[in-house]
């Protein structure tokens, strides 16, 4: 391969690993946005990759697994919304639980669906879709115009997202209720509806994401393949400042550092290669804080964002 | 540190994601009332009921589990059990199995108590105990190998907290997602670590060397794997948190930061101090929990140190009430479904996640105990 050929192949490459980033922190955007803070995110993305896995995989359709996938994930996103909207529990030990629940869960069923060990596979994947002439544009053409539909569906989300939360009227009592939920009870809103609501929308979203990660990025289940994956995405809302297209260009970086450590063994030679590679997996995670550092200090989110609040 | 200085906590506390001071019914109920004078009074076997009924659903809701693979969930648990505590040798191995629990979750008892939320339990007792482990090899078969380890195992794990307990005091950055990205960080660094730089020349593994023999901890009960690191955190890490909390003005700052940091603010308590206290303090006992396992089980540091004890401290922590006495109660139990659960594996050929489940479940009947609670006593069950 030539330079040039890597450097698309590499560029595409982060673009694939933006798209589960960008799908979840979308999902998260709406949710906090309404007050609630959801670190169940990561369990709701692994229950989404695994329960889109086990669709796909005993029904041999892929479009069922992304049914199963969102299913999963609405699932796991609204036991949390029951614990902290009805019951109004400490939003941020009720994620963790779900997050422990979900790798119990995966794991689990994991050995209950496919007794015999090993990593079952699957045959089909969701397989980039080249968009009719845009992706004979050089360059810009095979990094953004020959990706999976997912890519195209969080892509066109983001300006969907933005309509929703600045331009409707979901999105106007959204933000109060992630304001004030005692004022925006006040004025008549039915804050237990609109979270409900903001937290199915995520889930749908996570679940997609995680459906991304085992139907269309990796042909295989294991529970470590979404694993950061949730934090991150939330760091991305807060540098993204609460804002779909800060989640967008949040999800670039990320992506790209996760694709760096992906790829380090293709670009590191000589004697030191496989160790340094191996050290590239700490990227991501280190890439998050320092940006949080940089960045995350300025950031001002909704008000009543992880705030109990108890109908009176 | 002045006025202007706690002012600020306040302001860079709001911002960006920080948890909101949450209502005392949702984790420690009765975290404002001092220590009352009676072992049994009211208050305290209120929260033993809460914990009871918080196992026993537990258990009930992970039965579904058994149930589904078509096991009976009776003769399961009787496994469980019996592998836990049913005779004299399981019994060892289930308090070899609680000292890294109790460790951490002793440390991460102080956090909680103040609501900083330390899940970064994990990485700091792989810090701590890599650290430890090459200061004891570097040094060799000498007297000073243990007790150097020991420090730097503190060291370590106290200051990779440091740098998430900075985040949080200086800039307001969400300690939960700090600590928890550390995790990787860490676990991903000591990996690296043992796989190539101080990697062991005859192991096939990717492992550390093997520590000295003067730094490995003596057996306390022949023939069985009970280390004097057992011992330490029965009979000193545990009375010295006690203390900590019960009996000092640091224990008594923790509880006021953790019900209402606005009033621990106007009291004229140091609020970032008692914070960053608190957290690193968790990291160095989580560090000790590392190191002793290496020191008293493993001998060297491998890539598979920790099946996860720094989230166990979680479930721990919060089934204990933060409390020094419930953490030692709830490691044990905690320590006894880790064991049980091999031996239901073994015997009914059950796979594993079933820790992790019961973890989670756990909490969220904890966090719910108190509805629960209210809804019996409303039904006459318990009296109010």
């Amino acid at each position: 391969m030539t330079g040039l050929t890597i450097a698309i192949a590499f560029a595409a490459s982060c673009v694939t690993f933006a798209c589960p980033l960008l799908l979840a922190s979308l999902g998260e955007t709406v949710v906090e946005r309404g007050g609630i803070l959801n670190l169940g995110i990561e369990g709701a993305m692994l229950i989404g990759a695994f329960s889109g896995f086990l669709g796909a995989y005993f029904t041999g359709v892929l479009w069922v697994g992304l049914l199963t996938a969102m299913i999963g994930g609405i699932a796991s996103v609204l036991l949390f919304g029951v614990l902290v909207v009805r019951f109004n529990l400490d939003q941020v030990v009720s994620g963790l639980a779900i997050n422990l629940l979900a790798s119990g869960v995966a794991l689990y069923f994991l050995r209950v669906a496919f007794p015999g060990g090993g990593y079952p596979h699957l045959n089909f994947l969701f397989q980039p879709f080249a968009v009719p002439l845009l992706s004979q544009i050089p360059v810009v053409g095979p990094i953004v115009f020959n990706q999976p539909g997912f890519f195209y569906l969080a892509i066109v989300l983001v300006p969907i997202v933005f309509y929703l939360i600045y331009r409707t009227t979901f999105g106007l009592r959204l933000r109060s209720v992630g304001e004030d939920p005692r004022i925006a009870s006040y004025v008549g809103i039915n804050v237990s509806r609109i979270r409900y609501t903001s937290l199915v929308l995520e889930g749908a979203l996570v679940g997609l994401a995680g459906a991304f990660v085992t139907l269309s990025q990796f042909n295989t289940f294991d529970t470590r393949l979404t694993t950061g994956l949730g934090f991150i995405a939330v760091s991305i809302v807060i540098l993204g400042r609460w804002n779909p297209a800060g989640a967008l260009i949040g999800s670039l970086i990320f992506g790209s550092t996760e694709a760096l450590s992906f790829w380090g063994t293709a670009f590191l030679t000589g004697p030191q290669a496989s160790s340094l590679a191996q050290l590239l997996t700490i990227l991501p995670y280190v890439t998050t804080l320092v940006a949080l550092v940089v960045g995350g200090r300025m950031s001002k989110g909704p008000s009543a964002l992880g705030a109990p609040y108890a109908k009176e | 540190m002045g006025q202007e200085t706690q002012a600020q906590t306040q302001t860079s506390a709001s911002p960006a994601l920080a948890p909101a001071p949450t209502p005392s019914s949702a984790t420690a109920p009765d975290a404002a009332q001092p220590l009352s004078r009676g072992i049994l009074s009211r208050s305290r076997l209120r929260s033993i009921y809460k914990a009871a009924i918080s196992i026993l659903l537990a258990l009930v809701v992970t039965s579904v589990l058994f149930i589904i693979t078509g096991a009976n969930p009776l003769v399961a648990y009787y496994y469980m059990f019996y592998g836990a505590f049913g005779n004299t040798s399981f019994l060892i191995e289930t308090l070899v199995r609680m000292s890294p629990i109790l460790f951490v979750s002793l440390g991460l008892g102080i956090a909680f108590k103040c609501k900083v939320w330390n899940i970064g339990a994990e990485g700091q007792l792989y810090i701590g105990a890599f650290l430890g482990a090459e200061t004891a090899i570097f040094l060799g078969n000498s007297p000073l190998a243990l007790p150097a380890s020991i420090v730097l195992a503190i060291l370590g794990g106290m200051g990779w907290a440091a740098i998430p307990a900075l985040m949080k005091t200086q800039l307001g950055i969400n300690e939960v997602i700090t600590t928890f990205l550390m995790n990787f960080v860490a676990i991903d660094l000591v990996t690296w670590f043992v796989s190539y730089p101080f990697r062991s020349t005859t192991a096939d593994f990717p492992q550390s060397a093997t520590i000295p023999a003067s730094a490995m901890l003596p057996i306390l009960i022949p023939h069985t794997r009970f280390h004097l690191g057992i011992a330490i955190a029965l009979l000193a890490a545990l009375p010295l948190v006690y203390f900590l909390m019960a009996k000092t003005t640091f224990g008594y700052k923790l509880r006021v930061v953790g019900e209402n940091p606005e009033a621990a603010k106007y009291g004229g308590i140091n609020v970032k101090k008692t914070i960053f206290l608190a957290l690193i303090i968790s990291g160095a006992l989580a560090g000790l929990a590392g190191l002793f396992e290496v020191e008293g089980i493993q001998f060297s540091v491998m890539t598979s140190l920790s099946p996860g004890y720094g989230y166990t401290g979680i479930a721990v922590a919060l089934l204990g009430g933060n409390n020094p006495i419930g953490i030692l109660l709830s490691s044990f139990f905690l320590a006894g479904i880790y064991n049980g659960s091999v031996n239901v594996s073994i015997q009914l050929g059950q796979p594993s996640g079933i820790v992790s489940f019961i973890q989670g479940v756990l909490i969220i009947f904890v966090l719910g105990s108190e509805y629960i609670m209210r809804f019996l006593e409303r039904k006459g069950v318990f009296k109010r």
